[in-house]
């Protein structure tokens, strides 16, 4: 089995994040509290190491949401293999970021 | 805060977003900034829909645009990361004519920084009256030595000529000059007659009306290299009176450029009747021949036998000036044309483009090779130039014969060799990408050469072509050849 990269703290926020449901930049900012010039940096780094990927909003859904089209990221098989690895070394991420089914419960 | 503001700030921000948009590399900036600016959008919608619009929302607006310019340096740093290197560069046309370029260019600065260069190129356009001689003692071993002295020339004057038309002399010394009440210094000053600058055929600048000029004020020449130099290049200064020595002399004009072809380096002449020239001191003699006497001029020398008042016999030697030195753009084309002459037997001109099958490159293809080629051999041919002159006329006096032959020496040898080695370069270059080929791999033996081929196999890293060059040349296989390679072999290349 491939040896799981080591993610820091803030990137495993960013990580749990995506998977909570928050997909695009700006819910990720609001959820965690880190400012702009933080998220996206390690964002972009995510996406380089092929931990995320990112696609872009279809133009007709945001032309009847009268707004731009937003870019949605979403975490890659090796992202959700990192998440799984870092939960396990930051046991309190999921309590400070929980999943969209955590919180309905 | 007003609703008038909201724009201003909206404006300020997308600002600051197109500013740090210029960080990002090129090919990713319009994505990057359609994602600012859609989050920006969202968050001031979600800014102004949490409380009403306040410097607070603004002041936090303009931080989220500030992490911009963070994000916009990571995307800069990756791309810094993962720029192509040099060696995926290697062998490339780009890279070639690169290098040829900054060769040019080297050359090129050196003839516009080196000063004996410059002077040498002036030379060659200037002009000397056909039939223009110096004259020096045959006894004096060096021509920068005066060795004349102005009776010789009174007496030259006073007897009837079948071979010159004119005499002038001058001698050199070093005199004081007062340009202003505050301004002066030593210069090189020429005191010739009057007539010299109209013998030889040098034409003035700025010449002062002749009704000026003939006052009895002495007229001054000045060079140009001391008009601009030490009289900021003033136009106003001629017909001036400067104070020469102790007398006043009056600028009648100004010698253009490095001219001056006769020995003594000087800053400015001071025209005076030969009555005025005193007779102590040796100097020069510049004479003018009529059609017999240039009929007597051999090889660019003249002997001249002279007689006294004691019938004692006198011997000198007249020099042509007007017998132009090759200007360096002569020499030049005849270096380039014995290089032309020589390549053949020192390299094969045959550009070998022979094909395995009957494939070959489209014609657009082949007249982009060949447009290659031309290109390297015109660079080839100016770095050449340039270099022959910078390295020829660096350091040694102008007009000496030395600098003529190392000119042509170095123009021929780098025009010869360099322009062999782009006849060599052009055939181990892929006639698709023009790549060089590489990874030279030794194909079959020898001693079977009746069975398959021997030689060196290489290839082109763009997938294109293989170059198979024989070992050996036999009557079935003497040149290179190249093989097209069809879509079968994209799997190697791939990645």
């Amino acid at each position: 089995m491939a040896s799981v990269a080591k993610l820091s703290h803030t990137a495993a926020m960013i990580l749990q994040a995506i998977d909570a449901g928050l997909i695009y930049g700006f819910s990720i900012m609001e959820m965690t509290g880190l400012p702009s010039g933080t998220v996206y940096p390690a964002m972009r780094r995510l996406e380089r190491d092929k931990l995320i990927c990112s696609r872009w909003e279809r133009q007709s859904i945001a032309d009847a949401d009268q707004r731009p089209p937003r870019k949605y990221y979403k975490l890659t098989t090796t992202g959700a293999e990192a998440l799984k690895a870092s939960r396990n070394r930051y046991p309190l991420l999921e309590r400070m970021i929980p999943t969209v089914e955590e919180k309905s419960l | 805060m007003t609703p008038h503001s909201e724009p201003l700030f909206h404006a300020i921000d997308r600002g600051l977003l197109c500013c740090a948009s210029y960080l990002v590399p090129e090919r990713q900036r319009a994505e990057w900034r359609l994602e600012w600016e859609s989050e920006l959008w969202h968050a001031r919608r979600s800014n102004g829909a949490s409380c009403a619009a306040s410097w607070q929302t603004e002041r936090e607006i303009a931080g989220f645009c500030f992490g911009a310019f963070q994000d916009a340096a990571c995307l800069r740093r990756f791309w810094w990361q993962n720029r192509p290197r040099f060696g995926a560069l290697q062998g490339s046309p780009a890279i070639c004519i690169f290098w040829l370029g900054c060769l040019l260019l080297l050359g090129y600065a050196g003839s516009l920084l080196l000063p004996g260069v410059r002077v040498e190129q002036n030379f060659s356009s200037a002009q000397v009256r056909p039939g223009t001689i110096l004259i020096q003692d045959e006894g004096a071993k060096n021509s920068s030595v005066p060795s004349m002295v102005i009776d010789q020339v009174r007496i030259w004057e006073r007897s009837r000529q079948r071979y010159a038309d004119g005499f002038a002399f001058y001698r050199v010394a070093r005199e004081t000059v007062e340009l202003g009440p505050h301004a002066g210094g030593t210069w090189q000053i020429a005191r010739a007659s009057s007539n010299l600058f109209t013998l030889a055929g040098w034409p003035l600048h700025y010449m002062v009306p002749k009704e000026q000029a003939r006052s009895d004020v002495p007229r001054l020449v000045l060079s140009e290299r001391v008009w601009r130099q030490q009289l900021g290049a003033n136009p106003e200064v001629v017909g001036t009176v400067l104070l020469v020595g102790s007398r006043p002399a009056r600028v009648v004009g100004i010698a253009p450029g490095d001219a001056w072809r006769l020995p003594g380096n000087s800053d400015a002449w001071l025209l005076e009747s030969d009555s005025e020239i005193n007779s102590g001191g040796r100097g020069y003699v510049v004479a003018h021949l009529t059609r017999i006497g240039r009929s007597e001029v051999w090889g660019g020398l003249v002997r001249i036998t002279s007689f006294d008042s004691r019938r004692t016999e006198h011997d000198f030697l007249g020099k042509s000036l007007d017998e132009q030195m090759p200007g360096p753009a002569n020499i030049y084309w005849f270096g380039i044309f014995l290089a032309f002459l020589a390549l053949p037997a020192i390299v094969s001109v045959s550009l070998a483009e022979y094909s395995f099958s009957s494939h070959k490159p489209s014609w657009m293809r082949r007249a982009v090779r060949l447009g290659f080629l031309g290109l390297k051999i015109i660079l080839i041919m100016l770095i050449a130039y340039f270099s022959s002159v910078d390295l020829a006329y660096w350091h040694f006096p102008v007009f000496s014969p030395d600098g003529v032959y190392i000119q042509l020496v170095i123009s021929l040898t780098i025009c010869l060799f360099g322009m062999r080695w782009a006849l060599l370069d052009q055939r181990q270059r892929c006639p698709v990408c023009l790549r060089r080929v590489t990874h030279p791999a030794q194909v079959g033996l020898v001693s079977r050469m009746f069975l398959a081929w021997s030689g060196t196999e290489l290839i082109c890293a763009g997938g294109h072509t293989l170059l198979h060059v024989p070992g050996l040349p036999t009557s079935w296989f003497s040149t290179q050849r190249w093989m097209f390679l069809d879509s079968s072999w994209d799997f190697l290349f791939a990645g």
